[in-house]
């Protein structure tokens, strides 16, 4: 057993963990936060994707004990209990979720995607949308929807409809 | 699945990886992206009883060393969008980037852990072989290179021995006239390739000088073909007989079938892949020339 100190979600602790434990089965465990969900736990997927200093990191394919001092945001960090956050608010009118199992590794992929193209001003390709998500797995609502909806979150932010 | 036990090492220098490794034999392995090794351990075909995670020991930097790219172990892929030598010195390179997994992969993923892992269907052991890249080799017994020919033994098989581990690759700078192309076909996007084909040519203003053409996927490990190579020598730039080459090299490669294809279908989507691989590197020389 290890002991590593992680920040989740802007809460520092301590916990001591086997090394074979991943990063997703120790944020939902010990650190009770349900929404990484395990798809495929072979990378495949993309379910279980967490902000890990900074960057989309896919924690099925993550042990816990590497990320020893790291900062990790999980779904629950973006937009409160009502779900605020612009791109969570457009996958709900976009219709970008049905049983919602892969939509937070949808959000996580997807957030600092539109986080950079607002910052830049500018609208992707559907094409390009397509390529930020395609390590992203959904199997039921389709991808159209969610492309939509990162379409109306980038919109919303820098007041463009269409690609330039 | 989850992986079984092993015990974690945090390398604190290449050194210490070395000896970590040494110790280990056969039992260590070292852990960098994770992007192979972990989804191998997770469903348990790989079950190594020690991970020396070299993450920070450096080796990631891209570097023109006089008439060779060296690349570092750690480079993760997706560094060398942004990497200009690659863009104008190795294009079939960077045609090949586009094409490894999708960008949670490629941000973490490395160089080293690519080809150490081995996979007949992985865009930079093809890549490797392509260019006739070196593989740098370190134990505590000291570093040797290998040739991308010679590294690849068998599926997710290489020659290295235990102990051993990549510390970089060297790219061989191909002349200022060159061209190249890397087209793949996979289920998904971002799937295990059904084939792909990666091609190089240097040339003058109209003809090809010289040609390499690397197919990924048909075979147990990435292949060439030097009869369909050397018959591109001499040909013109606008590339009419580039489907004879396509169907000549998909009869040589000879390809194997499986549950995601069957060796005819193969043998039908390398000829074209490599058909239009070829069009496109000629048609990019064309431009250039």
């Amino acid at each position: 057993m290890s002991d590593i100190t992680l920040t989740v979600n802007g809460t520092k602790r301590t916990v001591s963990v086997e090394s074979r434990r991943l990063l997703a089965d120790v944020l939902r465990t010990e650190f009770d936060l349900a929404g990484v969900h395990i798809g495929c736990a072979h990378g495949a997927c993309g379910c279980c994707t967490v902000d890990l200093d900074g960057q989309p990191r896919l924690s099925c394919l993550t042990f816990a004990v590497q990320c020893d001092g790291a900062t990790i945001n999980t779904v629950e960090s973006l937009g409160g209990k009502q779900a605020e956050h612009p791109l969570q608010q457009a996958f709900k009118s976009e219709h970008g979720l049905q049983c919602g199992y892969c939509t937070p590794g949808f959000i996580m992929t997807l957030a600092p995607y539109v986080d950079e193209m607002v910052g830049r001003g500018e609208m992707p390709s559907d094409a390009d949308i397509r390529e930020a998500m395609s390590g992203n797995i959904c199997r039921c609502t389709g991808y159209q929807g969610i492309v939509a909806a990162v379409r109306k979150a980038i919109s919303d932010q820098i007041g463009k409809e269409t690609t330039p | 699945m989850r992986p079984a036990a092993f015990e974690y090492h945090k390398a604190t220098s290449l050194e210490h990886a070395l000896t970590l490794l040494q110790e280990f034999g056969e039992d260590g392995r070292p852990l960098a992206g994770g992007q192979s090794l972990v989804p191998m351990m997770n469903l348990r075909l790989a079950r190594p009883g020690h991970l020396v995670d070299i993450n920070g020991l450096g080796l990631d930097s891209i570097e023109e060393r006089g008439d060779v790219l060296h690349i570092g172990a750690l480079v993760r892929h997706q560094r060398y969008f942004d990497d200009p030598i690659i863009a104008r010195r190795l294009p079939a390179f960077l045609e090949a980037v586009h094409w490894i997994g999708h960008p949670t992969i490629r941000r973490h993923g490395t160089l080293g852990g690519s080809i150490s892992h081995a996979d007949p269907t992985a865009e930079l052991p093809a890549i490797c072989v392509l260019y006739d890249a070196q593989i740098l080799v370190a134990s505590t017994a000291g570093e040797r290179r290998i040739a991308a020919a010679d590294f690849f033994a068998n599926a997710y098989v290489t020659t290295l021995e235990p102990g051993e581990m990549v510390t970089g690759v060297e790219f061989p700078f191909p002349p200022e006239n060159n061209s190249g192309a890397f087209l793949e076909q996979a289920e998904r996007r971002g799937d295990f390739a059904l084939a792909a084909i990666g091609v190089s040519i240097n040339h003058d203003t109209s003809t090809i000088t010289s040609a390499s053409i690397v197919c990924a996927g048909a075979r147990l490990v990435p292949t060439r073909a030097p009869e369909v190579e050397a018959a591109l020598v001499g040909r013109a730039l606008s590339a009419p007989e580039a489907r004879a080459a396509g169907t000549q090299f998909s009869e040589n490669i000879n390809p194997v079938g499986d549950h995601a294809a069957s060796a005819d279908y193969r043998r039908g989507l390398i000829a074209e892949l490599t058909t239009r691989a070829i069009e496109r590197a000629c048609e990019k020389a064309r431009e250039h020339s």
